[in-house]
């Protein structure tokens, strides 16, 4: 999924990225359904937990998260992949990769 | 544990060939890039660190850091060369994509502390690109 977010640098100054986020999930296929989750509900989670709370959002004014950690890719990824471990089925997370732009990609592994 | 994949291109031109070998042999092995002409790639890195965000700065590496170490070791030495010549490393070892990966982990690995080097990747064209982690002895 994409999104929009603005933060404030090292510095100070204000800055903003358009956000790639890739979520991996790992699980028994159920073999009723032949789906390891519905993508319908993976996609409700990501839309509630990431798109509602960051999209077009000031990650350092609106997250209580960043009022004490500088918000940098690797801090942004950690946070994602807590909400999303948390959201979805018990271990069900693999991975989270999130790219700020398209030279760098930060990644987060169960 | 977070891992940091970062972007970088630069172009060069090569010559798969071995010098010690007639043309025709280099050519039997490696085809039309064996052309002693030389011919050229627009080539991408990515290089993967791991570690833990240093608690005050949020960063595995600042990427500042990253960033000098790559062009001042790496994109310095290769940018616009032609490495079979220009190259040391690659005055013996033909610089295949797989070498070239090689050469890029040794050049990098030991100079990202605190964080470690796990994966270099070089694309050479939209269709081949090679990976090295290091764990793997060349022969």
């Amino acid at each position: 999924m994409d999104f929009s977010a603005s933060h404030r640098d090292a510095s100070g100054a204000t800055t903003g990225h358009n956000y790639e986020l890739e979520v991996t999930i790992s699980g028994r296929v159920d073999p009723e359904t032949g789906m390891v989750i519905d993508l319908k509900d993976l996609k409700e989670v990501m839309e509630r937990e990431i798109d509602a709370r960051f999209d077009h959002r000031s990650l350092s004014d609106d997250t209580p998260y960043f009022r004490d950690r500088p918000v940098t890719p690797e801090t942004f990824a950690a946070l994602i992949f807590s909400l999303l471990d948390a959201a979805l089925p018990k271990g069900m997370l693999h991975r989270i990769r999130l790219s700020p732009t398209d030279r760098l990609t930060v990644e987060v592994t169960r | 544990m977070i891992r940091v994949t970062r972007r970088y291109d630069f172009s060069a031109a090569h010559v798969l060939a071995r010098p010690d070998w007639p043309l025709q042999r280099n050519q039997h092995v490696y085809g039309k890039c064996a052309n002693p002409a030389g011919h050229g790639h627009n080539y991408r890195i990515e290089v993967a660190i791991e570690g833990e965000p240093d608690r005050v700065t949020g960063r595995v590496l600042p990427e500042e850091h990253l960033d000098e170490v790559v062009r001042g070791r790496v994109l310095g030495n290769l940018d616009g060369r032609f490495l079979n010549r220009d190259v040391d490393a690659f005055h013996e070892a033909v610089p295949t994509a797989e070498n070239i990966a090689r050469f890029i982990w040794d050049t990098l690995a030991g100079h990202v502390a605190p964080a470690r080097l796990v994966g270099v990747r070089l694309v050479e064209t939209r269709n081949n690109s090679v990976e090295y982690d290091g764990t793997e002895e060349f022969a």
